[in-house]
Order: structure tokens, then sequence, then C-alpha cells
């Protein structure tokens, strides 16, 4: 990545996971080895009676338990995940900021929507009764920079933070982004993403993406790559990240669990998939060249697996461009069909799953899909046991941006 | 409503409309400040929303920029009192 400062690394010292198939790292970790799907019925009140019925909802998640109830009012869903996210990263990484520090530390998130429960909450509040019903705290909470502002906050983070928005892709892009402040100088960055998108008012706007299954059997309604392709399956939740500094992480004894080595990223327009091969393709060059890594070094690539035939056309073209012949070779998983897509959440919580992978030496598989039908070799069926130093994690936005990370295995301590 | 707003009247409202949790008898500890317990300009234009609302009369602009509880208590009291409450 450029601008660095001599020396200067980002690598991962923590992983901090709430999942429809798991909170924490090891619950979520454990689920997507096994390969289990948790794709159902939504169930939350209100959104029931929708066109949208199967998605990833978080269910073993009670905010009452973990959210300080300050937050309860003053925030939206999507932030409670962040800040449970960010807490389980943080004491993952055992890191104990330093108060003389505070600038040492900053927060990055990416997001999709913002706080659209609240929000509708409070815009209910507003027709129904008037304008002094609203709630104060709206002028903050559904705003896509609610999660960073809290976590910055209530931590006493004070270094650079910011919210990346640029679509799904944006949740690798967000790392991208926390990298470069810590090349600058920047001893840790909180990174990562998480959603909220199962509440009506959000459900009924995802109601116009084209791209949007609205399957109604739970094992028929995300199978990307192959030829039932009928869409995506939403999910909520993500993963937040302690980013470090290679050489902070090792001077307080951290294990460094893995680096990010490459990041690249491009934009084709929105539900233009055609186009996206060659956006795609653009993102992973960029990505690999940052890394100084040759195709052939890559051990698995998460794919985007969007589950529109077309999309998973361009992605599986996109490997073959970008990596030649070894595209049909390398392993291609695509765990999310298990839990659906977090939109800016969704590739971190497959920088979470590589990390993961790489570190247990397993290959996860791809829920639900037993056989593709593009030229990739699609890991279905069961976990398998794989010697992993280098993951390739890929996504892509409805509004047309790509990206890709290269992640590299960590030393350990 | 009785013609003045208590402490423990205030506890409640913080409560509920900031979700901040405060014991009365801290914020009637003399020097006692908002900051203190966590409660935000936001939290207490919640408030101050919640009071206009039930009860009908004008809180005094800038009360939820008090920045001790005694003072809030004094603005909201003095509006109070003008409302003819």
């Amino acid at each position: 990545m450029t601008s660095r400062q001599q020396g200067r690394r980002a690598v991962v010292t923590g992983l901090g996971v709430v999942a429809p198939n798991g909170v924490g790292a090891d619950a979520f970790w454990k689920a997507t080895r096994q390969g289990v799907s948790v794709l159902d019925r939504i169930s939350r009140d209100g959104c029931t009676e929708l066109p949208l019925r199967i998605a990833g909802q978080v269910r073993d998640f009670d905010p009452q338990a973990v959210i300080d109830s300050r937050y309860l009012v003053q925030t939206d869903r999507f932030t409670h995940y962040a800040m449970a996210a960010a807490d389980l990263a943080v004491a993952d990484a055992g890191f104990h900021p330093d108060a003389e520090q505070p600038y040492a530390v900053g927060v990055v998130t990416a997001a999709g929507s913002g706080g659209g429960e609240f929000g509708q909450r409070e815009l209910q509040q507003l027709w129904g009764q008037g304008p002094q019903f609203v709630g104060p705290y709206q002028s903050i909470a559904w705003f896509y920079a609610a999660s960073t502002g809290q976590i910055s906050i209530r931590g006493g983070y004070k270094g650079p933070c910011g919210v990346v928005a640029s679509d799904e892709a944006g949740g690798l892009d967000a790392l991208a982004h926390a990298a470069r402040a810590i090349q600058r100088g920047t001893d840790a960055v909180v990174a990562g993403a998480a959603e909220a998108p199962l509440a009506p008012y959000s459900m009924v706007c995802q109601l116009g993406y084209p791209e949007l299954s609205l399957a109604d059997r739970p094992d028929r309604a995300y199978l990307p790559f192959t030829a039932q392709a009928c869409g995506f399956a939403p999910a909520e939740g993500g993963a937040m990240l302690l980013l470090e500094d290679e050489q902070a992480a090792r001077r307080r004894g951290a294990p460094v669990r893995a680096h990010l080595a490459g990041h690249g990223a491009t934009f084709t327009g929105a539900s233009r998939w055609e186009e996206s091969r060659e956006g795609l393709a653009a993102a992973i060059r960029i990505a690999l060249a940052d890394a100084r890594t040759a195709a052939e070094d890559i051990d698995v690539v998460f794919a985007d697996a969007l589950g529109v035939p077309a999309a998973d056309r361009a992605e599986a073209f996109a490997l073959a461009d970008a990596l030649g012949p070894y595209a049909e070779r390398v392993p291609v998983t695509a765990p999310k069909t298990g839990i659906g897509r977090a939109y800016c959440g969704a590739p971190l919580l497959d920088v979470a799953a590589a990390v993961l992978a790489m570190e247990d030496g397993v290959l996860p598989p791809t829920p639900n899909v037993t056989e593709a039908c593009h030229d990739i070799a699609l890991v279905t069926g069961r976990a398998r046991p794989a010697e992993l130093r280098t993951a390739l994690v890929l996504s892509r936005g409805l509004m047309g941006s790509n990206a890709a990370l290269v992640l590299r295995r960590g030393e350990g301590s | 409503m009785r013609n003045t707003l208590s402490y423990p009247e205030l506890a409640a409202l913080i409560q509920a409309r900031a979700g901040v949790t405060v014991d009365p008898v801290d914020l009637e500890r003399p020097g006692s400040d908002f900051d203190e317990f966590g409660v935000d300009s936001l939290g207490l234009l919640g408030v101050v929303g919640e009071l206009e609302n039930r009860h009908g009369f004008k809180v005094t602009a800038g009360a939820e920029s008090a920045k001790t509880p005694a003072e809030f208590l004094e603005l909201v009291n003095t509006s109070l009192t003008k409302a003819g409450a």
C-alpha cells in the first residue's frame, strides 16, 4: 500500500465477530468450518410480512447483556453490533491502550446504510405525532459514521477516525484505509464493519435491488455459481479487527495473526455485472502487485459470490483473467452462502474466516452449494485440510464497487 | 404535574431519554455536574422534549446546555412557574 513509512506494516492481532452463525470468533469459526447454514425465515417484529423472507439473522446476541443501557437508547442496532465486535476484537488481541497515548489508536468502519431501524422509529414519531416528538439522538444514531464515533468516544481512541461509504466492497476499503493510517504512524486501528439491514424500512429499501433473492426456502435462497442461482440472501452483523503496526504488536508481545499484504479497488457501475469482470480482475491485479505476490501464491479465494448468474460468471472470468490458468485450480470458497451477505459486513466476515482458515489449516466449505457450473474449484460439502499461507478476499457492491484484499498468514508471536 | 420538577423525576427522565442510570441523591449532591454522569446535551434535550410533550409548556431555550442538575432544575422550574403550572 502506498506512502509507507519505513518498516511500518499493518497486521491483524484481534478478531471480533458478530455473525448470524455465531458471536465471537470461536463460535463463528466452528460453524463456518462445519459448513452450517443458518439462513432462515426472518422472525423479527414487523419483518415477517414482506416479500423478502430468507436472511441471515443474528440470533445469539442479547443487546441488553452486552451493551450499556445508554447506547441502547442512543444508538441503532448496527452500532450495537459494531461496538460489541470492537470490544471482542480488542479483548481477543489482549490490547490495553495506553491512556497516555490516546492519539495512537484510531477507528475506521464501513457502512452501507446506517441505522435504519432507529431512523424509522423516529421518522414515524415525526409524521405520527410531530417534530417535537423526534428524539434528539436521531441526529447521530442513523448516520453512517455513528459506529465509528461511538467506538472512538467510548474507547477514548483519538487517533485517525473515519467511515468509508463505498458500497459493500467498502468493507475491504476500510481495512486498506486503516492500514494506510498505520503506515503513516498510527499504532493501532479498530477497523471493520457491521450492518443491521433486517428492519422493516431497510427491508423495503432492499426490495428495489434486482439481485435480492425472494426465494422462500432457506436452502434454495442463495446458491451462487450454480444453475439455480436466484440472487442473494441478505444478512446482518459483521466483524471488527484490531489492526496494529507490526513492530508495535511485537513490542507488546502480541501474536501477529495475519498481514494485510495488498489491496485494490475499482468501480464499474451499479448492477453492471458483465463489466464487473474487468473491474474485479483489475482490483485483483492491483492487490497482488501491492502485496508483491504471484497468482500461484494464492492458496484460497474467498469469493464475492453474489448469486446472480451474470455476476457469478463475471467473477469466474475475472479470476481467470487475473490468475491465468491457475484460476481453475485455486480453491475458491464462499462461506457466506450459509449466513447471507451482510453488505459491508460481508467481506469483513470473509476476512475473519480467511484469518481463521489460515491459522487452522482448513478450507471452509460453501454451504448449500453442491456443484459449481463455472470453471472454478469451489470448495463444497465438507471442510478440508490445506496449508494456507496467502488468501485473496473479493467483494463487489450492488452500486458498482469492486475490491480485492490479499492476506498473508502471521507468524504468531 | 406538581409545580416543580424533583430530582427523582429528573433521574427517571434521564434514564428513559438518555439511557443513563443516575441516583437522584447524586444528582442532588452540591457540585455534581452532568459530565460526571455521562449525560450530554442531546440527552438533556430529550428530557426537555419529554417534559414539554407531557405537560404542554415551553422550557426556556438553553436548558439543555445546563452544566449541573441544580441549574437545569432551576431553569425548568422557572419555566413552569411562568407557565402558571
